[in-house]
């Protein structure tokens, strides 16, 4: 047997270069900063809560990642959570059973996730112009359902779920999105559906001329993104105790930030989990020590735009300064 | 004559045709002159974004950002006006088309040289703009009393009955008509967008074209700051949010197509009207506003369906059956 | 004279894909510039297109040093090209096509669309081509599209022409219409440089001639100076019979089949039959329908009638892993586009095909990989020095050699074989066939689609002709003749 070894000799230079250790050293960077603008910072019980705010768009960055990888993107993800949230309330308010609430919530957001994938797949539509269209949809069904009024109700389970913490220390929001990630994380880098995805998100055509079964895959994301929009509109409900039409207003672009800041490449083919681990932590902790601060949450909105055009465009400046230079 | 009734631009005439005929029936009021000016003064803004935007779309982009540069831009000169209320009216125009060009140009310069992708970028300045105002306005209104009288009078003159507003569409139309068919560079936009690699080795230059693409979308939308502002008497920091989807989606309706090079600038016009026509329909027959975003959303996937079906590429003959 | 190159030089990290490379182009010539594929020719062709600069050297045109820094420029010092690629906007007109970039404009600098009209209907009448100003581009055939072309460089008055494979999917008619067209270029005053691997095509219309092999200039003289036997010399570096190497090979039975297959505006009454052991040449112009076939057949596109027996069984196959599953599998001709994922590593794509066999309930097992692509390696020999190596950084002969292991990995019994040999070099090339010969000796059956008719005569045993999404003939190619096969793909009987 031939022994070509199977990478270039390992120099520990390599990993300086690495996108998920700059993103780790910009969190540690901010972490520090944080603890030394404010004495609130370090508190365990405040840094817990500051998870809440979080923790929903976190585990639809999961499956958005693989969306964005497979060379597609999700813009009606916060629309789904829309519609989600009203059937939960809706389903609560004709008295159904909790587990009948959930699964009927959970599923709206599958078919609409599903609805999206028909459409990108059968029409071969590219998923951009789509999940424009059916952002709007989908958000328009919410407010005509419930047009100006809102929900308060919800089953003590989803209440719980959304605002509790499980032995009384950990939101279950976020446990949630830990054990995901590690799912997740597992299933994209250690399993043949994600070398499937990748080889997708690199070359569509040339994946489906090796067997690869591309529309498929594309439509089950499309329907897990939708599930799991879903899932965190039952945190989310759960723990703001009421839904109006215009929840999560926003949210998509929040949710694509923290994927590509991750260092998931936006046209697809390459990413990983621990990139938009580390990016969630990064956007999580900044808006909490802007918001110690009293920065408004405009400024908090405003700094992440930036963040999110710089942490492209200031890696790629530099490239073409050096190529320059050659 | 087969080609003609399958003409793209004749089949949306139709269909605005046949609609303005059905609301006419369930609502006759809807049809009157009057009314009808109202409707077209309404769509006018949109017809105007929806131009610029075409040119964005040509070159296989989206700009994403128009609505909180339209809103940033308005919100500006309206601070401005209050402090200042005795400059013309012309001054401000002026004023907000350039901050809009400023702002288009940053996009440009973001997407063509520091090479973020426009989704990235676009909807890192759709909200970066829109955060600004909230900055510069304290999040506080403009009130229509605030205004001068000079400021928001311009709108409301009218020639043979048709507004202001809905005479600088027209003349919006004129100029990107004359600009996309026959200038060099509308010309050349719709080869770059059509087989980039190809415009590139014949010398066309990507990035100037990007960057002056996204200065003229950013300029009008700097123009329908002004616009909007005076017409509806208030600046605030909510004004036009989502409304870059519905000129995206004019433009979709209007036949320009996301791949690229292709797309006529009446076929623009005309899905604009569309949506336009819908808009102002629902009302008309009695359908609760808050239909309105569903049906949109509807419109536009059932017409990006029928949009792909005829555009699809037809494989090429190679057998020819006798 | 001319053009004149001189010592003309440049690399690519660290290839030297020119070296010192003089090359002189006289007036009112035809100058067949020659050589294998990664030859040079291409790169040449590109600096005077002002799309790579030269790293040493220089360029005379007419005797005066120039430095052509873009294509633009190149266009304005009286070069131009037409490609095999299309350098055409499929969506926009005959007369816009051939203005593209140089639209003539009024006083008032607005385009003059009457004036350009009058002038492309001017050069079509004088090419004598039937095509009218206002037809788009994807609305004509490829011969009309050269001539779009053509006019294109007229236009811009260029005095250089370069054509690059011109005649690669014209029939024989049209072949001779292009040979008139620019015998009248050069009598136009016009100097033509000709790229073209057909060389009888270039002792026929060509003045001189110039060969590069391995970036430099082997030789350069007049045409009736030499003969094919030589050139082909100069070309590979060592007497090379045309004759491939092909292992004797007995061959057995039927085992796949295809009848009736039909699909519209495509192809009609397809049927033939493949023989283990076999390898079956399906040889026609470019756009005869024979990828189109193929395509069908691996479950890319449906045919709208049609079946398939394979041993005896019919079999449906309406996806890609259909087919691959009963052992059929296809090499694209496209291969960066639909072979290989480049910015994948090169032991993922040699496993792409059997990621599910590599994996135990969907977990990967590296080890598996590692072994398969170790084989394979081995088998075919090819150069890389990690696995995690992107495939887009090995050579193209490396590159194809991936793809093919990729396919081999799947042990399939039939391979489809879409021009296995294009655009690769001449050592690759024959190692290609070499292997092919082995691979019908371990009891595969090939079905190899190829626009070389040496290929088609060296290596197959029969070939099935086709025109025009129809099959002409079918013939032993031990029976058949050159002339014979051309004809019949030309549309002739």
């Amino acid at each position: 047997m031939s022994m070509i070894p199977e990478k270039p000799p390992f120099k520990l230079l390599d990993i300086l270069y690495k996108k998920e250790f700059i993103l780790f050293v910009v969190l540690v960077s901010i972490l520090i900063m944080n603890s030394n603008i404010s004495p609130y910072f370090l508190d365990l019980y405040n840094l817990i809560d500051s998870t809440f705010l979080f923790s929903e768009k976190a585990i639809i960055a999961l499956t958005m990642t693989f969306v964005i990888i497979a060379r597609q993107i999700d813009l009606s993800v916060a629309s789904i959570i829309a519609v989600s949230s009203c059937v939960l309330g809706y389903t609560t308010s004709l008295g159904y059973d909790t587990w009948l609430v959930i699964s009927l919530t959970l599923l709206s957001g599958a078919i609409c996730g599903a609805f999206n994938g028909a459409i990108i797949t059968k029409f071969a539509i590219p998923s951009i112009i789509v999940t424009i269209g059916t952002m709007s949809l989908f958000r328009g069904l919410a407010y005509s359902f419930l047009e100006d009024s809102y929900y308060n109700k919800f089953p003590k389970l989803v209440s719980n779920l959304g605002g509790g913490y499980l032995f009384g220390y950990i939101p279950y929001a976020f446990l949630t999105f830990i054990i995901l990630a590690f799912i997740f994380a597992f299933i994209l880098h250690k399993t043949s559906v994600g070398k499937k995805i990748y080889s997708i998100g690199n070359n569509p055509d040339a994946a489906q001329y090796t067997g690869i079964a591309v529309d498929k895959y594309t439509f089950v994301l499309f329907t897990l993104n939708g599930l799991f929009s879903a899932l965190a509109a039952i945190f989310l409900s759960g723990r703001l105790s009421s839904v109006r039409p215009n929840i999560a207003f926003g949210w998509e672009l929040e949710i694509i930030t923290m994927v590509v800041l991750g260092g998931v490449y936006i046209y697809g083919g390459s990413g990983s989990i621990l990139g938009v681990v580390i990016s969630i932590f990064i956007l999580g902790m900044l808006s909490f020590g802007l918001g110690l601060l009293n920065v408004p949450g405009v400024g908090i909105i405003i700094f992440t735009g930036l963040l999110l055009i710089l942490s492209i465009g200031f890696p790629s400046f530099i490239q073409t300064l050096r190529r320059k230079n050659e | 004559m087969k080609k003609f009734l399958t003409n793209r631009d004749f089949i949306l005439f139709s269909i605005i045709m046949i609609g303005l005929v059905a609301v006419g029936f369930a609502n006759p009021l809807f049809v009157t002159p009057s009314s009808i000016s109202d409707v077209l003064t309404d769509t006018s803004i949109l017809i105007i974004l929806a131009l610029s935007q075409m040119i964005v779309i040509l070159i296989r982009a989206i700009d994403l950002s128009v609505a909180s540069n339209l809103a940033l831009s308005g919100m500006l000169i309206s601070l401005l006006s209050t402090v200042h209320p005795e400059l013309p009216v012309y001054y401000f125009i002026a004023l907000s088309c350039v901050i809009g060009t400023v702002l288009g140009v940053l996009n440009g310069v973001s997407i063509a040289i520091l090479k973020v992708p426009f989704i990235v970028t676009t909807l890192g300045t759709l909200s970066i703009y829109r955060g600004l105002i909230y900055f510069v306005s304290d999040g506080k209104q403009v009130y229509s009393n605030e205004f001068s009288e000079d400021f928001l009078s311009l709108i409301h003159y009218k020639f043979l009955s048709l507004s202001f507003l809905f005479w600088l569409a027209v003349a919006v139309f004129i100029i990107i008509y004359i600009l996309l068919n026959h200038t060099r560079f509308g010309r050349n936009l719709y080869s770059l967008g059509g087989n980039p690699d190809a415009a590139k080795y014949i010398g066309i230059n990507e990035n100037k074209y990007i960057i002056l693409a996204y200065s003229i979308s950013g300029f009008f939308a700097g123009l329908c700051g002004y616009l909007w502002v005076a017409r509806y008497s208030v600046a605030s920091t909510q004004i036009a949010i989502g409304f870059e989807l519905t000129v995206i989606s004019a433009c979709v309706v209007g036949g320009i197509s996301v791949m690229g090079g292709v797309g006529t600038v009446l076929g623009c016009v005309l899905g604009a009207l569309l949506i336009g026509l819908i808009r102002n329909a629902l009302p008309a027959v009695d359908i609760s506003q808050f239909w309105q975003l569903a049906i949109s959303g509807a419109i536009i996937l059932i017409a990006i369906i029928i949009n792909t079906k005829t555009e699809q590429r037809k494989e090429k003959t190679i057998m020819v059956e006798n | 004279m001319k053009l004149e190159l001189k010592s003309i030089s440049k690399n690519f990290h660290g290839v030297k894909a020119l070296q010192n490379v003089d090359f002189q182009l006289k007036e009112n010539s035809i100058h067949a510039l020659l050589g294998e594929n990664g030859a040079g020719k291409s790169t040449l062709v590109k600096i005077l297109c002002g799309v790579y600069q030269p790293d040493g050297g220089s360029i005379h045109l007419n005797n005066q040093q120039q430095t052509i820094f873009n294509p633009a420029i190149s266009l304005s010092l009286g070069i131009s090209a037409i490609h095999q690629e299309s350098v055409m906007f499929d969506e926009l007109t005959v007369t816009e096509n051939i203005f593209i970039g140089n639209h003539l404009t009024k006083s008032n600098g607005l385009i003059d669309w009457a004036l350009m009209e009058n002038k492309t209907k001017q050069l079509l009448e004088e090419l004598e081509a039937n095509i009218e100003p206002n037809e788009k581009i994807k609305d004509l055939s490829i011969a009309q599209r050269h001539i779009v072309q053509i006019s294109r460089s007229l236009i811009h008055d260029a005095d250089i022409v370069i054509m690059d494979e011109p005649t690669a999917s014209l029939s024989q008619k049209e072949i001779n219409e292009l040979y008139t067209i620019i015998r009248n270029l050069k009598k136009q005053n016009k100097s033509i440089i000709f790229i073209s691997h057909k060389l009888d095509e270039v002792m026929e219309v060509c003045d001189d001639f110039t060969v590069l092999r391995d970036g430099e200039l082997i030789k350069s003289d007049v045409i009736s100076n030499t003969d094919k036997d030589q050139l082909i010399t100069h070309m590979a570096g060592r007497e090379v019979n045309q004759i491939f190497p092909k292992n004797n090979v007995t061959i057995e039975n039927e085992i796949f089949q295809v009848s009736n297959f039909y699909k519209k505006t495509q192809f009609k009454n397809i049927n033939f039959n493949l023989r283990k052991k076999e390898i079956l040449g399906f040889y026609g112009l470019v756009g005869s329908g024979r990828t189109e076939i193929m395509k069908s057949i691996f479950g890319i596109t449906k045919p709208d009638e049609g079946e398939i027996h394979f041993k005896d069984q019919k079999i449906t196959i309406t996806k890609p892993s259909d087919a691959i599953n009963q052992g059929i599998v296809y090499l694209s001709e496209e291969r960066q586009q639909l072979g290989m994922t480049g910015l994948m590593s090169v032991k993922d794509n040699i496993n792409m095909a059997i990621m599910d066999r590599n994996s135990q309930f969907y977990i990967m097992d590296t080890l598996k990989e590692i072994k398969n692509a170790s084989a394979m390696q081995e088998k075919l020999n090819i150069k890389v020095s990690y696995w995690s190596q992107l495939t887009q950084s090995l050579s193209g002969g490396n590159q194809q050699k991936t793809v093919i292991a990729k396919w081999l990995s799947t042990k399939p019994e039939v391979l489809i074989l879409d021009e296995p040999t294009k655009g690769i070099d001449v050592r690759s090339k024959s190692a290609v066939h070499e292997f092919m010969g082995e691979l019908v000796g371990e009891g595969m059956s090939i079905i190899m689609v190829s626009s070389e008719l040496p290929e088609i005569l060296g290596m197959c045993d029969r070939v099935v002709v086709m025109y025009k999404g129809l099959i002409k003939d079918i013939l032993d190619v031990k029976d058949a003749s050159s002339e014979q096969i051309v004809k019949l793909a030309s549309g002739e009987s």
